[in-house]
């Protein structure tokens, strides 16, 4: 399999059940979205099992992606975000939640505290440093933590209005500092 | 429209992280079509999303990727059983043999009732031909029996030991003829009818033999008769035979006024 398959192609191997195709799809994303569910449901079992998920998920449901609508990545994104969150709804996860209670509380004064703790990548993580506070708490609540937009304005009190507008600009500024053309 | 004023509502970056209802969504959409300012904009969003999120990967264990082929081969080969047997063998082999159920049940009937059909109609070509041949066989005994009968009767009529006395009609039957055939050596005596007059159930006719001037009684008979009959022997010569008509059983003497035929016995 060659290392430079276009979004396009893997798409439509895929659609054709190429198996080769999912085995590039996974050595190429597995990471991006596993970091994606283990941040939301932080618990490395039940973390596999949900990857896993998305995986069969994507591979059965490929038809069903329209590229006009988006890349091939945002679309496993939110499938992923989505079966994570389901996944904190689900009972193994509420029960495990409460004992976590501590825990996830001092993630939360962590991040107000811009001390973000699961951001692992040194390199990004110069790189959110230069974000301001605001945007900075809005990019960990809403691409780390899997907190939907509604979520963190009901949650701390932001009207929704300005949670998009942080995020906008904060997209603007980590557009800039990344180098994404 | 003003594009910018839309773009910077972040509704675009909500969008990428599938944060939109239905209807904003389709909306999103409608806009990203028409309009390639918001598709860029778009593409851009997405590529920083996918930056970032590359930048936070966190690689799962090895044990993942195993399972999941596993999962994905098992589920390939299930839904091999679950869909193409179900659906284009099973179901089709259930119509095939449910329409050849149908199919045998109806020929078997035809069959059946076609069996039945020929078997009725042996039974009854079979009846008929038993019926046929016991008619034959039947027939057969008839004409075994004339044919023994005419054997007999020409047996008697060719045998040089038979005397033939032809009977002629006397003055009551002009037209009445008869034979008596007599064998001196065995005492037999035979009866043949050319001509007799039918009588009515009460009367018989009785032949007698007149042996020295007394009439000697030889048996009764019937008027119709096809072939010779024996009748009571006699051992003594007769000078004449002769046949009245007397009531049925005859009398042990002869009503002479019914002669109907008589005939001497030819001297010699």
């Amino acid at each position: 399999m060659s290392k430079t398959l276009s979004e396009e192609e893997l798409v439509v191997r895929l659609v054709k059940k190429d198996q080769s195709a999912l085995d590039y799809l996974y050595d190429r994303y597995s990471g991006a979205l596993y970091g994606i569910i283990f941040r939301i449901l932080k618990k490395e079992e039940i973390s596999e099992d949900v990857l896993q998920e998305v995986f069969l998920k994507i591979w059965d449901k490929i038809e069903t992606y329209d590229t006009s609508k988006g890349k091939l990545f945002t679309w496993m994104v939110n499938i992923a975000r989505n079966q994570a969150i389901d996944k904190t709804r689900s009972r193994e996860i509420s029960k495990a939640k409460k004992t976590d209670d501590i825990d996830y509380l001092v993630g939360k004064v962590d991040a107000q505290e811009s001390n973000e703790l699961y951001v692992d990548s040194i390199g990004l993580k110069e790189v959110l440093m230069k974000l301001s506070k605001d945007q900075l708490f809005i990019v960990t609540q809403l691409y780390l933590k899997g907190y939907t937009q509604s979520e963190v304005a009901e949650e701390f009190d932001i009207p929704l209005g300005t949670v998009k507008t942080r995020l906008r600009l904060a997209m603007i500024e980590l557009r800039s500092l990344m180098d994404v053309k | 429209m003003n594009i910018e004023e839309y773009i910077s509502s972040g509704v675009l970056e909500a969008y990428a992280l599938g944060e939109l209802s239905n209807a904003e969504r389709s909306e999103v959409e409608q806009n990203l079509a028409q309009y390639k300012e918001l598709r860029d904009e778009l593409s851009q969003i997405e590529n920083t999303l996918e930056n970032v999120l590359n930048q936070l990967a966190v690689k799962p264990r090895a044990e993942v990727k195993i399972k999941l082929f596993d999962t994905v081969n098992k589920n390939s080969s299930t839904k091999a059983e679950a869909k193409v047997v179900p659906l284009f063998s099973t179901i089709s082999s259930w119509r095939y043999a449910t329409a050849a159920s149908i199919a045998f049940a109806l020929l078997s009937s035809y069959l059946a009732f076609n069996y039945w059909n020929r078997w009725k109609n042996s039974e009854t070509t079979l009846a008929n031909l038993i019926t046929q041949n016991q008619q034959v066989a039947k027939d057969y005994n008839t004409v075994n029996q004339r044919l023994d009968q005419i054997e007999l009767d020409v047996k008697i009529t060719t045998d040089p030991d038979f005397t033939r006395v032809v009977m002629k009609g006397t003055p009551n039957a002009p037209q009445a003829l008869a034979s008596v055939y007599w064998n001196a050596k065995t005492s037999e005596v035979y009866l043949g009818i050319q001509n007799l007059r039918e009588l009515s159930q009460e009367n018989q006719y009785q032949l007698w033999a007149i042996i020295d001037g007394k009439p000697v009684d030889c048996g009764v008979f019937d008027g119709q008769l096809a072939s010779l009959v024996k009748m009571k022997g006699i051992n003594h010569l007769p000078s004449t035979f002769a046949v009245t008509i007397e009531p049925r059983g005859g009398k042990p003497s002869p009503t002479l006024e019914t002669m109907q035929v008589a005939g001497n016995l030819s001297a010699g």
